[in-house]
C-alpha cells in the first residue's frame, strides 16, 4: 500500500502518462503530434499539458513556422526523472510478491 | 498499461519512418551506389592502383552528394507533407557517448562472429579457396549484417516491416551468393603470390563487387517498394493537412 501511495499522481493519470511517455523519447514535439498520438481532444490535451507544465514536468516553446503559430513541448529534467521514478515504482509494486 | 506506454514510446521513435520517405530516399541512394558499382566496374580490369583509387573516390563523392541530396529532399518533403498532417517531432541529440557505445556494441556483437567464421573457414580450407569463394560469402555476410541491423531497429521502434526488410535483405544476399556459386567460382588463388592486382585476385575482386552491386540494387528496390507502400498507407490515413490553427 505504501508503494502505491508513493506513485506520482501527476504522471499516474493515463492521459498525462501517455503524454510524458511520448515526450520521453524525443527532444520535443509539437501540439499536433501529441494530439494525433494521444488521441485526446484539443481541449483535453491543453488541460493535461497545462497540468504537466504547472508541475514543472513539461515546458512549452512558442514559435512561428511561417505565419502559423507553433508550440513545441519538451520534457524538463524534472519531468524525465519523475517518469523514470514512476516506472521504477510501478515495477517494484508488481515485482514485490 | 506498461505495454501501451512502451508502444507509445516505440511509435514516437518510429515517427521518422511514418511516411515512407526515408525508405524511398535510402532506396534511391542504394540504387545510385549500385549503378556505380555495377557500371563503373564493368570495364576491362587493369592492375593499376590508380583505377581502384579513382572508383573509390567516385563512390565517396557519390556517397557525400547522395546523402546531402537525400537529407535536403527529406527535410523539404517532411516540412511540406508530413509535419502539416501529423505534427513535428525533434529527435534527441545524439551524444558522443551514445555514438561510442553504439560503435562498441557493433564491434562486440558483429566482429567476433565474423572473425570467428573467417578463422574457422581458414582452419577447414586454405586461404586461397576462402579468397576465391569471396564472391559467394561476401554478399551473404553483408546481407547478414544489414539483416541484423534491420531486425534490431525494427524491434527498437516496433516496426514489423523493418524485420521483414531484414529478412528480405538476407534472402537477397543468399540468392546472390548461390548465383555466384552456380556460375562457378573464380580460378583458385592457391598459387598466387603476394600482391592484390594479379589477374586471379582481380577477378575475385570484380566478382565480389558485382555481387555487392547486385545486392545493393535489390536492397534499394526492396526499400523503395516498402517506402512507397508505407507512403500510400500514410496518405490514405492522413489525406489532408490538419486544418485548424494550432
Amino acid at each position: 500500500m505504501k508503494n502505491l501511495s508513493s506513485l506520482d499522481r501527476v504522471i499516474h493519470e493515463p492521459a498525462r502518462l501517455t503524454l510524458v511517455a511520448l515526450l520521453s523519447s524525443v527532444k520535443s514535439a509539437d501540439f499536433l503530434f501529441l494530439l494525433k498520438e494521444s488521441e485526446l481532444t484539443k481541449g483535453n490535451l491543453s488541460v493535461h499539458l497545462t497540468r504537466l507544465e504547472e508541475a514543472g514536468y513539461v515546458e512549452a516553446e512558442k514559435t512561428f513556422r511561417g505565419k502559423i503559430p507553433h508550440t513545441e513541448y519538451r520534457l524538463t529534467s524534472k519531468g524525465k526523472s519523475a517518469f523514470e521514478q514512476y516506472r521504477k515504482s510501478l515495477g517494484s509494486i508488481f515485482n514485490k510478491e | 498499461m506498461n505495454v501501451q506506454i512502451d508502444t507509445a514510446i516505440k511509435r514516437t521513435r518510429a515517427y521518422w519512418f511514418v511516411d515512407g520517405f526515408t525508405e524511398m530516399a535510402a532506396g534511391g541512394f542504394f540504387i545510385l551506389l549500385a549503378g556505380i558499382l555495377l557500371f563503373r566496374w564493368n570495364t576491362p580490369l587493369t592492375s593499376s592502383p590508380s583505377r581502384f583509387l579513382s572508383i573509390a573516390g567516385e563512390i565517396s563523392i557519390a556517397k557525400f552528394f547522395g546523402l546531402l541530396i537525400v537529407a535536403l529532399m527529406l527535410w523539404w518533403l517532411k516540412d511540406h507533407f508530413t509535419y502539416p498532417r501529423t505534427g513535428f517531432v525533434r529527435g534527441n541529440r545524439v551524444t558522443t557517448t551514445q555514438i561510442l557505445t553504439l560503435i562498441r556494441n557493433i564491434i562486440l556483437f558483429l566482429f567476433p562472429p565474423i572473425f570467428g567464421l573467417l578463422a574457422l573457414s581458414l582452419l577447414i580450407a586454405s586461404a586461397g579457396s576462402v579468397l576465391s569463394s569471396m564472391p559467394v560469402w561476401f554478399p551473404i555476410g553483408v546481407a547478414l549484417i544489414w539483416a541484423v541491423l534491420c531486425v534490431w531497429a525494427g524491434n527498437w521502434m516496433g516496426l514489423r516491416r523493418f524485420q521483414i526488410i531484414g529478412a528480405l535483405f538476407l534472402l537477397a544476399g543468399i540468392k546472390v551468393g548461390i548465383w555466384q556459386y552456380a556460375i562457378g567460382l573464380p580460378a583458385t588463388a592457391e598459387n598466387m603470390q603476394a600482391g592484390i592486382f594479379q589477374p586471379a585476385t582481380l577477378e575475385i575482386l570484380y566478382r565480389s563487387l558485382t555481387s555487392l552491386g547486385i545486392l545493393v540494387l535489390i536492397s534499394g528496390i526492396i526499400l523503395i517498394i516498402s517506402g512507397f507502400v508505407t507512403f500510400l498507407r500514410y496518405r490514405k490515413e492522413n489525406p489532408t493537412p490538419y486544418s485548424e490553427e494550432i
